[in-house]
């Protein structure tokens, strides 16, 4: 438990807290979701608020931060300490920066500036890390991983690894949880000279390969000394087995491990003689699923995670696009964020485990969240879409145009809509078969809405 | 066209140079000679691998972070004078964005000087900010313009040497003289990703020609239909340059 410090809230504090609830409430009802906006207005209001409530977290703060799986790590932690009864101050809806966070502590706090919660469970960006982490103190960092992302907004990785590096230097009794399977993170982790806990996959799996499969891989040098890292498989992208053949850097063995991964009926695997069921698909979400076994561990709740993991994964419903499950018209569709390759690639391999025909919808834009420059549509494996079971790729979005070019330079043919209201419909026209929907960062909102509605109507028409 | 015409593309240290999609670059050249009827082949040359110039019909340098351009930089300096040849004698190069800046005389960054090959007369020097965004370049001799992504911290100088294009929309090579890139003989060097050729299919072109002309004599490619690459290239001219100033500053 932490020390308890008595709060004083002074009245600037008071008046921006409420001053962000009413805007959190009035944006509520004209239907809008304000995840920044409340938080900016508090900040602007009270600098030091975001501190202030922050310090009356009593049990753990929780930072989880990396390239892919922050939403889904960050909102299956809060899912299982809120099912076991805890108050848990949570960023769920993936607004990352200052201002989200600020967001959630003030829909957290009550009327004069007190907050009644054990844990906070933070997703964070990795830009704004710098500024956040001495504000909110996390006791941990999940780093998930260290993927290339949106260059012309977060610059080369080496970037993204000082800045990280600079933000853990602020908090001296943060302690870290990373990858094992991933050198950058274990780097890191290594060079920060804060104390780690590691978690990994230490066997090969139906989707390892044993080299390279032209899939775009940061880290393939030794950030040590230079040297190409040697792998005996990879997981998928650099995660895998490696070791550095001239400075001796290798993959550490992990303190939390899972084993007998099974992809194919809902993700299925062990971890520490436990059997984890999920309904979820893709390899990667075990990755996401073990960081939060190991947070929970390490947070002095080893005997509670060993039960709630194994018994309340299977009850999370992927939200917000990360995987996400809707009925229409009495099919499954599926919505899935991607951004960037690694996470793209991910994705593909998540659908692809799905033998059974599908069409595919994809949509990307080119705003300023999402990075405008769309080179990286070129890293990813899109060739891999040729398989059987796809039966039709329909894309759109502000760069439909430079999807059909990528498409067209593997041989697979398209069809264009205009927006991807269009695209769905499309989509779900072609045939009664799964639709896939991928998209990037601006386009999730927008279908995510148009997706709920409409199994929501399904539901009330009983149309399923 | 004839079956035994054949290209071989070189693809320099795809393992460090292979930011913004530069394998896009080679996936083009190669599904455009594909279609003609050419032979392709393409042989990617990684750290230690001996790099046969007289074999090799196109060469492609990417982009990478400063550390892998340091990297590379070393590797090549080897055998700078088989490049030199290579480029002397009218071997066709594409290099893009770090590729581009070892081309060059030096590179300096923080006061350091990272020595290119000088292979054209040109030099680059690191300054704040970066430059990121769309651009939008016209060269006369194209029958449309280019389109493509720019990141680059360099500003580059190229001196008297002919530019890529003109800067319709974006920074260019230095953010203050309106030019982009550079030509030396068929040496084509720019900041231009996105990949540059998909949705540049007269730059892509212009690359197989010089080096079909080096090998064959071959003045003439077959045309091919590219709607969707005019389309998507078009979007980004009228997105850019309809109504807007000139250039970005």
């Amino acid at each position: 438990m932490k020390e308890n410090r008595k709060v004083k809230p002074a009245i600037r504090d008071i008046l921006s807290v409420n001053a962000a609830k009413a805007l959190d409430k009035g944006l509520h009802l004209m239907g809008r979701q304000g995840t920044s906006l409340p938080g900016k207005a508090a900040i602007d209001i009270s600098p030091s608020i975001l501190a202030l409530l922050s310090s009356q977290i009593k049990e753990k703060t929780f930072a989880v931060c990396g390239t892919n799986g922050k939403t889904t790590t960050n909102n299956l932690l809060c899912f299982l300490l809120e099912e076991q009864g805890e108050r848990v101050v949570c960023n769920r809806m993936g607004a990352n920066m200052v201002n989200g966070i600020m967001t959630a502590f003030a829909q957290a706090a009550d009327h004069i500036g007190r907050l009644d919660a054990g844990y906070a469970c933070l997703e964070i960006d990795e830009a704004a890390a710098v500024q956040l982490f001495p504000l909110v103190r996390p006791d941990y960092l999940i780093l998930t991983n260290l993927f290339r992302d949106q260059l012309d907004r977060y610059g080369e990785i080496d970037t993204i690894m000082e800045k990280l590096g600079n933000a853990i230097d602020t908090v001296p009794e943060i302690k870290l949880i990373v990858n094992a399977d991933d050198p950058l993170s274990v780097y890191l982790a290594r060079q920060s000279g804060h104390p780690y806990v590691t978690y990994g996959i230490s066997e090969k799996t139906s989707g390892s390969g044993e080299t390279g499969t032209g899939e775009i891989r940061e880290g393939r040098f030794c950030k040590s000394c230079g040297t190409l890292l040697t792998y005996d498989w990879y997981h998928y992208s650099q995660m895998g087995m490696w070791h550095c053949p001239r400075c001796g850097l290798s993959r550490p063995n992990p303190d939390y491990e899972a084993s007998g991964i099974m992809t194919e009926q809902g993700l299925c695997f062990m971890i520490d003689g436990h059997t984890v069921r999920t309904g979820l698909s893709g390899f990667y979400q075990a990755y996401n699923i073990l960081a939060v076994w190991s947070a929970l561990s390490e947070a002095g709740r080893r005997e509670t995670a060993a039960v709630t993991v194994q018994q309340l994964v299977s009850r999370y419903h992927p939200q917000f696009g990360r995987g996400e499950a809707f009925i229409i018209k009495g099919r499954k569709v599926v919505l899935h964020l991607a951004k960037n390759p690694a996470g793209f690639n991910q994705n593909i391999t998540a659908v692809l485990e799905d033998k059974a025909p599908k069409n595919l919808v994809i949509v990307i834009n080119d705003n300023d969240q999402d990075g405008t420059d769309i080179s990286w549509l070129w890293d990813v494996d899109f060739d891999r879409l040729s398989d059987e079971s796809v039966r039709s790729i329909t894309v759109s979005g502000i760069r439909a145009l430079d999807l059909v070019l990528r498409f067209k330079y593997v041989g697979i043919p398209v069809k264009v809509e205009e927006n991807s209201k269009s695209a769905v419909e499309s989509g779900l026209a072609q045939s009664s078969d799964p639709l896939y929907v991928l998209v990037n960062y601006t386009a999730l909102f927008e279908v995510h809405q148009m997706l709920k509605r409409k199994a929501k109507l399904c539901h009330i028409f009983n149309r399923t | 066209m004839d079956g035994t015409v054949k290209l071989r593309i070189g693809h320099l240290y795809p393992d460090l140079l292979n930011l913004y999609g530069d394998r896009g670059n080679v996936q083009c050249m190669v599904m455009r000679c594909v279609w003609r009827g050419i032979d392709v082949e393409t042989k990617e040359y990684n750290q230690g691998d001996k790099i046969d110039f007289s074999s090799l019909d196109i060469l492609l340098l990417g982009g990478g972070s400063d550390r892998e351009q340091r990297i590379v930089g070393s590797e090549l300096r080897k055998i700078r004078e088989d490049f030199h040849s290579y480029v002397e004698d009218g071997g066709t190069v594409l290099a893009v964005c770090g590729g581009y800046q070892l081309l060059g005389h030096y590179y300096e960054i923080e006061g350091e000087r990272i020595e290119g090959l000088s292979l054209v007369d040109l030099y680059t020097v690191q300054k704040a900010p970066r430059l990121i965004s769309n651009i939008v370049l016209k060269n006369e001799e194209l029958p449309f313009e280019i389109t493509g992504f720019e990141n680059h911290g360099g500003r580059t100088f190229i001196g008297k040497n002919r530019p890529f294009g003109k800067v319709l929309y974006g920074f260019g090579n230095n953010g203050e003289d309106q030019e982009e890139g550079v030509l030396y003989k068929n040496v084509t060097g720019t900041y231009l990703h996105g990949p540059l050729l998909p949705k540049n299919p007269h730059v892509c072109d212009r690359l197989l020609r010089s080096a079909l002309e080096r090998k064959y004599g071959i003045t003439q490619l077959e045309a091919l239909d590219d709607t969707q690459e005019k389309e998507a290239n078009r979007y980004i001219v009228n997105r850019f340059c309809k109504n807007k100033k000139s250039t970005k500053r």
